[in-house]
């Protein structure tokens, strides 16, 4: 999809300005150039991190030590991602894929039903309680670790998927029903009303009508919420302990104590964490601009 | 609104249909909480009630075992204030985060929207470079930008040893005296991608006509930027630094992954120094009034933007 939207790019939009361009050719070709000089070296440096990563996630250890990360590899090593994953990186992953998996639906589902309720309903109280739900975005972390620890303790889900999962939820809410009930701001009531009046009930309407209708705004809180949970770490470092449940983001740190000098296995570790991200940002990018407006909006 | 509906109810509500109609308002009034129940209550069992819960803790001793908790009343804050020299420690590195992050990641995010906000050949592929790091977790930025770190094996060293820069190679993460700044530099390059991509959704608002005219009239790029662009992106502005700074407070998992708050505690921040206190050292009252102290500190930047996100309703 991306490439698609590249391609049309590079078709020229306005005739007349590039007939105006044509006319100055040399001095403008030359400032384009050096503006695409600048840019393209600017993205090379911002990248360089990521550049490292791959780098040293391609070569053996011996390669790194002598001649360091930002070196081409001599020899391509792929064993280094099937020793990582062996070594524990796949069961972190698919801890991380059921986590998501499971958190980001449910999540959505209920977020959506309170931002319809908050939007649609002609609920007296609608502005308090989405101003009781804001509080959430703002609260850090560790404003609610030990009174979890203690609640969590008491009901048997510290060191489980299915408590991991239920926290996520909760603080999940704020930023989703900020989303949804930006989106469904947007739909003109008169869709609803006439659904009230040919007897559709309210459950119906929310789940035939206006659900399908916020379509995009699911999608984009989809993604929104998926890479946000497959990044999440402070909750899955205080509530897992054992490391066959642990999730990728806190695994991949715990690897790095455990194998310090294996730089080549823990880039590759690394780098797996990260493929899913990459290719769900390359695939739905402008999700990623759709979801943040609906929050601003 | 609810008077503009009233009236209208009343026409429709002839004689025939009157008790259905005051079924249906009756169910309407309940109805309601239904649909927000799933999610209201996981979010105040979750969320709510333990910041609720922690304020309160936070004037009693407890080690988080022992069945009996002391109060204190304010005397953990009084603690932290007088005798923790690493709750200072924490808040001064708080603090230099909180200006970087005000500064450096909002003025590259602007700059760079503003510069990737025209359609040229590519500008799609440039946006996404520069917004991706903002999708890797702070945990893998943590462990990439360590290694860029590596004083011997690191690309920082070896690349100011490559410009001849020697002298001013450092261990960068294990010297106490600069070790935060490695680190907050590491978290510029995750936190550039967010204030771009809203500066891109505002600039996208600011109808071309505005800056044809100002053309017309004469403005050059710098004074339509100042008279046009800028005014028209005050909203965007505020909420951009708004979550920039909240971002800033709650930053956690970037440190605990360089530098687990060492050397010597001088990279701790108040959320990373509350967790050494609540769950290496046992000192219950005292990490939850840091977390109040972080809760309060976070609430003096977040209400501009509540009360903006709320004002449109």
């Amino acid at each position: 999809m991306s490439t698609g939207a590249i391609s049309k790019n590079w078709e020229p939009r306005e005739p007349g300005k590039s007939a105006s361009q044509a006319r100055r050719a040399p001095q403008v070709s030359a400032k384009v150039a050096i503006f695409y000089v600048a840019l393209i070296l600017a993205a090379l440096i911002w990248l360089t991190p990521v550049i490292t990563l791959v780098l040293t996630a391609l070569k053996d250890a011996g390669d790194f030590a002598v001649n360091g990360a930002f070196s081409l590899p001599k020899s391509i090593r792929w064993a280094n991602f099937s020793e990582a994953w062996q070594t524990g990186v796949g069961n972190y992953f698919w801890n991380s894929v059921i986590v998501t998996g499971i958190k980001v639906p449910i999540g959505i589902l209920i977020e959506a039903m309170a931002a319809f309720a908050l939007t649609h309903m002609h609920f007296r109280w609608a502005n308090k309680v989405f101003v009781y739900v804001l509080v959430g975005l703002i609260v850090p972390m560790q404003m609610t670790l030990v009174p979890l620890t203690l609640l969590m303790n008491a009901l048997n889900l510290i060191d489980t998927l299915t408590g991991l999962i239920i926290l996520y939820i909760g603080f999940g809410v704020p930023f989703g029903v900020l989303v949804m009930r930006g989106y469904f701001r947007t739909l003109p009531s008169a869709i609803i009303e006439a659904a009230r009046i040919d007897g559709c009930s309210w459950f119906r309407i929310f789940y035939r009508i206006a659900l399908p209708l916020a379509l995009p705004a699911v999608v984009s809180l989809c993604i929104l919420d998926g890479v946000a949970t497959w990044n999440e770490f402070i909750l899955a470092q205080i509530f897992l302990r054992s490391d066959e449940l642990r999730t990728l983001p806190l695994g991949l740190v715990q690897f790095s104590t455990q194998f310090s000098t294996q730089y080549d296995q823990l880039a590759a570790a690394v780098l797996i964490s990260v493929a899913p991200v990459m290719l769900v940002f390359l695939l739905f990018q402008r999700y990623f601009v759709a979801g943040m407006g609906g929050a601003v909006k | 609104m609810a008077t503009a509906t009233i009236p209208a109810e009343r026409i429709s509500a002839g004689p025939k249909r009157s008790p259905s109609a005051k079924k249906r308002r009756d169910q309407l009034r309940f109805l309601p909480w239904v649909f927000l129940a799933p999610a209201l209550v996981i979010y105040s069992v979750v969320v709510v009630y333990p910041m609720l819960f922690s304020a309160y803790l936070s004037f009693f001793r407890w080690d988080g075992v022992a069945p009996k908790k002391i109060f204190v009343g304010f005397q953990n804050y009084v603690v932290l204030l007088t005798h923790n020299e690493v709750f200072w420690i924490a808040l001064k590195n708080n603090a230099i985060w909180l200006i970087a992050a005000l500064l450096v990641p909002t003025s590259i995010g602007l700059g760079l929207a503003l510069l990737l906000n025209s359609r040229f050949r590519g500008s799609h592929i440039f946006r996404s470079i520069f917004y991706f790091p903002a999708v890797l977790s702070l945990a893998v930025v943590g462990l990439i930008w360590t290694w860029i770190y590596h004083p011997d094996l690191g690309l920082a060293n070896q690349l100011l040893d490559a410009l001849g820069f020697k002298f001013l190679e450092r261990h960068w993460l294990s010297d106490p005296q600069i070790a935060i700044y490695p680190v907050i530099l590491a978290a510029t390059w995750n936190a550039v991608g967010l204030p771009m991509l809203l500066f891109l959704a505002g600039l996208q608002t600011i109808p071309s006509e505005l800056h044809e005219a100002a053309k017309v009239e004469g403005a050059g790029r710098l004074q339509r930027f100042w008279y046009v662009t800028f005014p028209l992106l005050r909203e965007t502005t505020l909420i951009v630094l708004a979550i920039t700074s909240i971002n800033a407070l709650k930053a956690y998992d970037i440190v605990y992954a360089m530098t687990n708050g060492g050397p010597a505690n001088r990279t701790q921040l108040l959320s990373t120094w509350m967790y050494f206190l609540t769950y290496n050292y046992n000192e219950v009252g005292l990490g939850t009034a840091i977390a109040v102290v972080l809760f309060s500190l976070t609430l003096i930047f977040a209400i501009p933007y509540i009360r903006l996100m709320t004002r449109k309703v």
